[in-house]
């Protein structure tokens, strides 16, 4: 029997996180990530230059809605100084900073404090970086200029840009030579026009990941995997403005659900929360990957570890 | 307790029973108004100032504080408490608009079809009038009168049987011994058989005239046509003042079923065409004797209104209209004030949402007589569209909102004088120019317009490809309204008719858009449906009072219409009114509009799961997938 071979008629656009002093950053390694010509891990139907990394999330204050986490590190999440170190320790390829205190609702802190904050981070942990806002619209247009504008030379990925706010989040990303994050709900279309927009202000193909905004599994899980399949076909049958990276944030989805949440004894059925929570937080990972996803955002040191275990064996 | 309401600027007053609303009072009173929501108190079109008088109005976000301080408030959420005095605005008044009859001069009217596909030029009217002198009976030739009458007539057509009503056979005998058996008769079609219709005493053929009528859901256009020679003597238009009923279609049938409505409805229809046609009648001296037929067209829902059948299940699903076909009724029967034995008969419908107006667009254009493919596109509410050739045909309607027609856009009116249809912007983003209709002052801005103006603000780098402005600095014309939302100044105040200033906001745009996907959405699905790539497509006929006026270019630029050689692109005008004429004036025409819309092919694209899944990608300039546009560049 013949084997059917699909060729790619592109490849996933190779986007590269972080800065060495070569390039006249500080980080140890220049990250890269897509760049393939297959859907993930078929090798026998194109190459995958490069593997899908892992990221560990960090926040600037402590994750109340995350308690396991919360409760389990509780002397590393209340300073993200020295969670950001714990990434190299728990062997992440980079980390994910989010600015959660500087939401209105959270403690409002300021442009200055979090370009302080990034400073610091950048100062601690050698890793490349990946800077989320904290998803307030108009805030993140306040705070992410100056993040930016902080972290300039270090070629850090800067998100989240929506279609509300991304004329200034690319602007000030182009600006300091960073690449940034699109995204957009579930949606194929919305997700190619937010690229097309971002790429109509002259910020190149290559420095754009597209976050489809991340379904934890049991909430959307297998929705936002077809949108992402879609995506990536797309993107591999020609469509440029389709064929970038894609980020997924699963520690967000994961551990502040109910399955991550719920002592065995509410649930005898459910087995230990510990181990499952892991779980919950492993399967969604592995799941996305086969779907394309370029980064995965994490939390728990396990599920970095099994999670880039189960890469190295695919990759 | 009744309380007495007087708009004296206008003349008019009435009298409504202790809180009955203002929007009733005045439609009481006859003065027309805007009311696009029925009198929901959503659309904020119904706009009064009130004088004097107790009353009280709920507030609404419509109402600025500013002209709430000077006695502005809608009509429809005021009720009346006491004795009032009402001044109505312009702006809120349903006047006269532009429509395709007016601009064009009726020698211009009557060529179409241009593409000369179908040849209706043998004439063969609805009704006609023969002259006849009969032979006078005697002992030797003793047939009866009625058959005296139809012999001769059979004589002179060749037509073999005639039917006659019993009202006007009983006093025939001694009719035609008055006229000295020298009479004039007229036999039409009706229902499938000629009837002798009228009987005239002399010869009064050269008196002898039709009115071809356009139902739309806006607007009525109306033909007075010569039938002795096919040729349209005048036009008319006029705003369908079903309007205070409901903007679009499904509105007014949900209206039809409150108590009443549907007769109201159906009353408002005939008045409105009543008044069209009397004017017509007026400016051209003819008197509506002499008027012995009317062909109409219009959509499903019109004609039912029209003949006060009731229209629900058209809104329920699997959406089944009562009738395709209606049958032709005498004027009287109506309430029509012609010729009260003319005969009014209806274009026939395809189906629920595709209705007799594109069954004439089909007639109109030919797309039927070729073997290439071709592609009519209605431009109105509905958004009706028809593929096909002389196969096959396919035709569905993809709602498009009533955006096109300046409705729901803040500073949108229908084509009427001082309407913009046209802007150009300075390359420094200072200065607009703009064209108006008929160079009057301008009033707003009308469908033309609102497809030329995203597609100048594209093109200026004004608005992105997501309709939204690309920053707050990128023209001084560029500010922040009211409401918060970011505006583009087209005219100021000191230029404008109602010292107004005219602008475009974020969401007018945004509706411009949604608009515009739905009509091009249609146009790809309707096309996958059967398919075809939109190469197959040899001619694109484009109608619609709207489309008279269309900048193929504009509404490519802004994905509207298909990136395809403009040279395909053609327009047709009014098609409704068109097909409705050829079918006035020619048997063969009507035989064939009754076999088109017969043999098209509906196709229900509210349950097609593309045309939700990809509407998405429509809604961006010109459209998400760039390579649909070629040649599009930005």
């Amino acid at each position: 029997m013949e084997k059917v071979i699909e060729k790619a008629v592109s490849k996933i656009s190779e986007l590269a996180i972080g800065a060495t002093s070569a390039n006249g950053g500080t980080r140890e390694k220049e990250l890269k990530i897509g760049g393939q010509s297959a859907m993930p891990f078929l090798h026998f139907e194109g190459s995958m230059p490069n593997a899908p990394v892992v990221a560990l999330e960090v926040w600037d204050t402590v994750p109340e809605e995350w308690p396991l986490i919360a409760d389990e590190f509780k002397d590393i999440v209340n300073d993200p100084i020295k969670w950001a170190q714990k990434g190299k320790e728990w062997g992440a390829d980079l980390i994910s900073l989010r600015l959660e205190s500087c939401h209105p609702d959270n403690k409002n802190n300021s442009a200055a404090y979090a370009a302080d904050l990034v400073k610091k981070v950048l100062a601690a942990t050698k890793l490349p970086l990946i800077v989320i806002g904290c998803g307030h619209p108009e805030k993140d247009q306040e705070i992410l200029p100056a993040v930016a504008e902080a972290a300039k030379g270090e070629k850090i990925l800067l998100g989240m840009a929506t279609k509300d706010n991304y004329k200034t989040i690319v602007a000030a990303a182009l600006a300091s030579g960073h690449s940034i994050i699109a995204e957009s709900p579930l949606d194929i279309n919305l997700a190619k026009q937010l690229n097309i927009l971002v790429s109509d202000m002259s910020m190149p193909l290559e420095r754009i990941a597209m976050h489809h905004t991340t379904g934890g599994l049991g909430y959307g899980f297998e929705y936002c995997y077809s949108i992402m399949e879609r995506c990536r076909l797309a993107g591999l049958a020609g469509d440029k403005i389709m064929a970038t990276p894609i980020i997924n944030m699963i520690a967000d989805e994961t551990w502040k659900t109910k399955e991550a949440k719920t002592p065995q004894d509410e649930q005898p059925n459910w087995g230990d929360l510990h181990k499952r929570a892991i779980n919950w937080e492993i399967a969604c990972a592995a799941g996305y990957l086969q779907s394309g996803a370029d980064i995965l955002v994490l939390a728990h040191p396990e599920s970095i570890k099994q999670v880039k275990q189960t890469i190295g064996k695919l990759k | 307790m009744t309380h007495k309401v007087k708009i004296p600027l206008l003349a008019k007053e009435t009298a409504v029973s202790d809180n009955t609303d203002l929007l009733t009072a005045l439609s009481k009173a006859g003065v027309a108004i805007k009311a696009v929501c029925a009198g929901q108190g959503t659309c904020g079109s119904c706009k009064v100032k009130i004088i004097s008088g107790e009353h009280f109005s709920s507030p609404s976000p419509w109402i600025t504080k500013e002209e709430k301080e000077n006695g502005i408030c809608l009509a429809c959420q005021t009720a009346v408490l006491g004795n009032m005095d009402i001044e109505v605005p312009k702006d809120s008044r349903l006047e006269n608009i532009q429509t395709a009859g007016d601009e064009i001069p009726a020698d211009t009217i009557s060529e179409f079809p241009q593409t000369g596909a179908n040849d209706f030029s043998k004439l063969s009217p609805l009704a006609v009038k023969i002259h006849i002198k009969l032979p006078e009976p005697s002992l030797k030739d003793n047939i009866p009168d009625f058959e005296r009458l139809t012999k001769e007539l059979t004589r002179i057509t060749g037509i073999e049987q005639f039917s006659i009503n019993l009202n006007l056979l009983k006093n025939i005998s001694k009719f035609i011994r008055k006229s000295e058996w020298d009479i004039t008769a007229t036999i039409a079609r009706h229902n499938c058989a000629q009837e002798i219709i009228q009987i005239e005493a002399g010869n009064t053929v050269s008196e002898s005239y039709g009115i071809a009528l356009d139902i739309g859901t806006t607007t009525l256009v109306a033909y007075l046509v010569n039938l002795n020679t096919g040729k349209v003597t005048a036009s008319k238009g006029t705003i369908n003042q079903q309007m205070s009923y409901g903007e679009d279609v499904i509105t007014r049938i949900m209206y039809a079923q409150q108590k009443d409505g549907l007769q109201k409805l159906q009353n408002t229809i005939i008045e409105n065409v009543n008044g069209l046609i009397n004017a017509l009648l007026i400016e051209n001296s003819i008197s509506p004797h002499n008027i012995m037929a009317l062909q109409a067209s219009g959509n499903t829902t019109m004609t039912h209104l029209f003949l006060g059948i009731n229209p629900d299940y058209i809104r329920k699903e699997p959406y089944i209209p009562a009738i395709n076909f209606p049958p032709s009724v005498y004027a009287c029967e109506q309430g029509i004030k012609i010729n009260p034995r003319g005969i009014i008969s209806f274009m026939p419908s395809v189906a629920s949402y595709v209705g007799g107006d594109i069954t004439a667009g089909v007639l109109a254009c030919g797309m039927d007589n070729s073997s290439e493919i071709s592609l009519l596109i209605d431009l109105g509410t509905n958004g009706e569209i028809a593929l096909g050739n002389n196969d096959w045909l396919v035709s569905a309607a993809c709602s498009a909102g009533p955006a096109f027609e300046g409705v729901g856009i803040k500073c949108g009116i229908r084509a009427i004088d001082g309407a913009i249809q046209e802007i150009e912007i300075s390359k420094d983003k200072l200065s607009v120019k703009y064209k108006t209709i008929n160079d009057k002052k301008p009033r707003g801005i009308c469908g033309t317009g609102l497809i030329d103006i995203p597609a100048e603000l594209l093109r200026k780098g004004i608005i992105n490809r997501d309709g939204r402005f690309v920053t707050a600095d990128v023209s001084p014309r560029l500010r922040k309204n009211s409401d918060d939302e970011m505006e583009f100044l087209i005219a100021a105040a000191t230029e404008t008719e109602n010292k107004r200033d005219i602008v475009i906001t974020e969401s007018d745009i945004s509706n411009i858009i949604r608009s515009k996907g739905a009509i091009f959405l249609g146009i790809v699905v309707l096309l996958q449906e059967v398919g075809l790539g939109f190469d197959s497509i040899s001619k694109i006929y484009i109608s619609g009072g709207f489309g008279t006026y269309l900048d193929v270019e504009k509404a490519v630029t802004i994905g509207l219409l298909p990136d395809l050689p403009r040279n395909k692109y053609s327009f047709i005008g009014n098609s409704s009114i068109t097909g409705a004429k050829l079918c006035l004036i020619s048997q063969e025409a009507r035989n064939k509009a009754a076999q088109l819309a017969g043999k098209m092919t509906y196709i229900e694209l509210s349950v097609n799961p593309k045309f939700m899944n990809e509407y998405t990608s429509t809604l961006f300039l010109p459209h998400t997938d760039l390579n649909l546009f070629p040649t599009i560049k930005l």
